[in-house]
């Protein structure tokens, strides 16, 4: 038995503590820190995640047909979500292919295009490093749909982009950007998410040690294997970490195809979320078309989050 | 699901309309969740409705919920109205001008509560937003007086209705002796299109101008609205089908058929702002239109010269059989101030005041004295004031296709609201339209 006056175990520990950090906080004191965002998770989160989840599990009220969420999971019926399902892999399956091959190929444009300014920033920017920041998130101060629209000016029959090709004769007549190509719907989201690419490309490249890379040149390294061999794999976190900001808004875009080109052949998956929302009695259609998004998107996320793990691991 | 069944009849439709207030917007209130996670709701896609279908051959008497104010009542001293309706529906002048004749009564008003669809607007009834004046379509009349969302009116206030509106209007089939309801604004579907790259005689010399829209030659330039009951509409009328409510699988199937050869055979586009923003600015040369639409798109139509004026036209069928609508004025069950709703829906029926917004936002008030005649040759109040622009008449003269006649209403075809199961079979084609699947 312990004597009431000897110390336990976990008051040793506290006492240990007290005297390596001089000072003595409650045990709730630290964890206390993650109090508001826990709850800002919880209210603005995992609450209306639940809720989606209870719509496209839910069922519609017998009047409006408004989506009724079920919170019971013993009372959920799986007729919306399996109905979904079925479309997704029937008369969805094109949406759900153009949705992946835009956001594939447009994440790779943001990634070479946003690649090269951040390199330049990184590396030449100097004591203009700064301005050329500023200038980089200046988009950001305009909102996404002002941009769009202003794209829409710029592409019309008689918008600058197509007086500027007739003007140089490269066509002799206006081109149709705006008559639901996919081209304009991948420059659309690439333009509108670019400044999330070079963002956390510029982080990641601008913390590489200059030390490293002279070291590789005085190796024998040429320019361009240094880059390969050294600069490259040391920017692979912001590599993952851009391409991850930009696809994942990316798929669920759907005001770019909107305002661009509204075409049934450019529709995406953000589109289809879209019409069901606006549709009566389509509520249960609308968050299991959500769900499956998100289940598709948890994929790359675990594959970034398994990198970066990796990544800390190994510094 | 008989354990849905089990659930459901442990609640009064009442209360289960009230645990459900929250269901359609994204974020219920907590309140609510907390309803809601005491009993669950019952699945209804099949079985009687509490409400009955309307259609023009089968009219409907709408129940009585209460009696209407008394006629006497009062206007609400220093009440601030309160509006819940479509965005950019109402002219902000001639409402200020209503809030104007409301002086001596303290009446204020700051702006109206939207809403972009119906669903949206119903959604913030039921979870209890105040209004004293609402605008719902044909389609919800009887799920809102069968929910109890709205009161009955008191005719003896809105004396207007019966002075200057169409009489058609005060027995609609929709609601039997306008028990609940006064029309806002008429209008038809039918084709929005550019007279200088299709002149008029074109359209018009057609056998079926309908077809139009198939037409590969305008392919890139046709555009349709992203709302499936019009636009599939304008497919039955292609193929002479005039039953806008059809729950035949044979006509829903040559509609999905011309609905996938409208994207495979022109591009078409999907657009709301299509018929009066992007036909006038030359983005489009062919819309699925309403008639309001076009009427409007001058004010959309840079230099804004009567040169710019003169490509758009409309097009509806001569004989007057074509898709035919209008929307409503009701007051809500919870109206703060119901006497003030029933103010503001006489001074919004009375001739001038329906003019002035007419020429603001296009759409046709059902006044006796707005013709053909009239309003091809009368300039609006919102030209008038807009030195920004050349004058313009109510309607254009080269269009009096968009103007709405009270015989259209005889002849022509009415959308009227589905049955879930039929619901859900015109969307189904709908959505294998937008997915872009192939025919």
């Amino acid at each position: 038995m312990q004597k009431a006056s000897e110390p336990t175990r976990r008051s040793r520990r506290r006492a240990d503590r007290v005297a390596r950090e001089g000072i003595q906080y409650p045990r709730w004191y630290w964890p206390s820190f993650a109090l508001p965002g826990i709850l800002w998770l919880l209210i603005l989160f995992v609450l209306p995640l639940y809720t989606v989840v209870s719509i496209a599990f839910g069922t519609v009220d017998p009047i409006f047909r408004g989506p009724l969420p079920v919170y019971q999971p013993w009372w959920w019926s799986g007729e919306h979500f399996g109905e979904t399902l079925g479309k997704v892999f029937g008369i969805f399956e094109p949406v759900y292919v153009h949705t992946f091959v835009y956001v594939v190929v447009a994440s790779a444009v943001c990634l070479v295009l946003g690649y090269a300014v951040a390199y330049y920033v990184a590396r030449f920017g100097g004591r203009h490093k700064g301005l050329l920041l500023v200038l980089l998130i200046s988009p950001f101060w305009i909102s996404y749909l002002m941009r769009m629209l202003a794209w829409i000016n710029l592409l019309d029959n008689d918008g600058y982009i197509n007086r500027f090709l007739m003007f140089v004769h490269l066509v002799n007549h206006p081109i149709g950007w705006l008559e639901g190509r996919p081209l304009t719907v991948i420059m659309g989201l690439v333009y509108g998410y670019i400044p999330y690419m070079i963002l956390p490309l510029f982080g990641f490249l601008d913390r590489i040690d200059a030390s490293l890379l002279e070291s590789g040149r005085d190796l024998g390294g040429s320019p361009l294997s240094t880059f390969w061999r050294v600069t490259l794999p040391l920017s692979k976190p912001g590599i993952l970490a851009g391409v991850i900001i930009v696809s994942l808004p990316m798929f669920g875009d759907y005001y770019t195809n909107n305002l661009l080109s509204g075409s049934p052949r450019t529709t995406m998956i953000g589109n289809l979320i879209d019409e069901a929302y606006s549709t009566t009695g389509q509520g249960g259609e609308m968050a299991s078309l959500v769900i499956i998004l998100m289940v598709l998107l948890i994929v790359p996320m675990l594959y970034y989050l398994r990198s970066t793990r990796r990544t800390a691991e190994a510094t | 699901m008989a354990s849905d069944a089990r659930w459901a009849h442990e609640l009064s439709r009442r209360d289960f309309l009230k645990r459900t207030a929250g269901a359609a917007v994204a974020i219920p209130a907590a309140a609510e969740i907390l309803a809601a996670c005491t009993k669950p709701g019952t699945t209804s896609s099949t079985g009687s409705l509490p409400y009955q279908i309307a259609r023009p051959d089968k009219p409907v008497t709408l129940p009585m919920n209460g009696d209407p104010i008394p006629s006497d009542t009062p206007i609400e001293q220093g009440a601030e109205l309160q509006i819940l309706n479509w965005s950019q529906y109402m002219w902000k002048y001639v409402l200020n001008q209503f809030v104007e004749s409301q002086q001596d009564n303290g009446i204020t008003f700051t702006a109206p509560s939207t809403f972009q669809n119906m669903d949206e607007g119903v959604a913030k009834l039921q979870a209890g937003q105040k209004a004293d004046v609402f605008f719902p379509t044909i389609d919800v009349m009887g799920k809102l007086v069968a929910a109890d969302l709205l009161q009955p009116l008191n005719h003896d206030l809105i004396p207007a209705l019966q002075k200057d509106n169409w009489k058609t209007f005060q027995n609609p089939y929709y609601d039997q002796g306008w028990r609940y309801s006064v029309p806002y604004t008429i209008y038809t579907t039918g084709i929005g299109y550019r007279r200088d790259h299709i002149p008029d005689d074109v359209i018009h010399g057609m056998d079926n101008p309908w077809e139009i829209l198939w037409d590969p030659q305008y392919s890139g330039k046709v555009g349709a609205y992203p709302s499936y009951r019009d636009v599939m509409g304008i497919v039955l009328m292609k193929n002479g089908i005039t039953d806008m409510n059809t729950s035949k699988a044979s006509d829903l199937e040559i509609v999905r058929k011309d609905l996938l050869a409208l994207t495979e055979d022109v591009d078409v586009r999907i657009s709301y702002s299509g018929a009066y923003a992007k036909l006038p600015k030359d983005l489009f040369w062919l819309m699925t239109a309403w008639s309001g639409d076009m009427v409007a798109g001058w004010g959309y139509a840079p230099p804004y010269t009567e040169q710019a004026y003169e490509n758009i036209g409309y097009w509806f069928p001569a004989d007057r059989k074509g898709p035919v609508d209008n929307d409503l004025i009701a007051i809500p069950k919870n109206a703060e101030n119901p006497a003030l709703g029933h103010a503001f829906i006489n001074f919004w029926l009375e001739y001038q005041h329906a003019m002035d917004n007419f020429s603001w936002n296009g759409y046709q008030p059902p006044q006796n004295q707005a013709d053909v005649s009239s309003l091809t040759t009368t300039e609006g109040l919102f030209s008038e004031i807009s030195n920004w622009a050349a004058p313009a008449m109510y309607v254009s003269p080269w269009m009096p296709d968009a103007v709405v006649r009270q015989e259209d209403f005889d002849v022509g075809y009415r959308q009227g609201p589905l049955t879930p199961d039929v619901d859900d079979q015109w969307h189904a084609v709908w959505e294998e339209f937008v997915a872009g699947a192939k025919s």
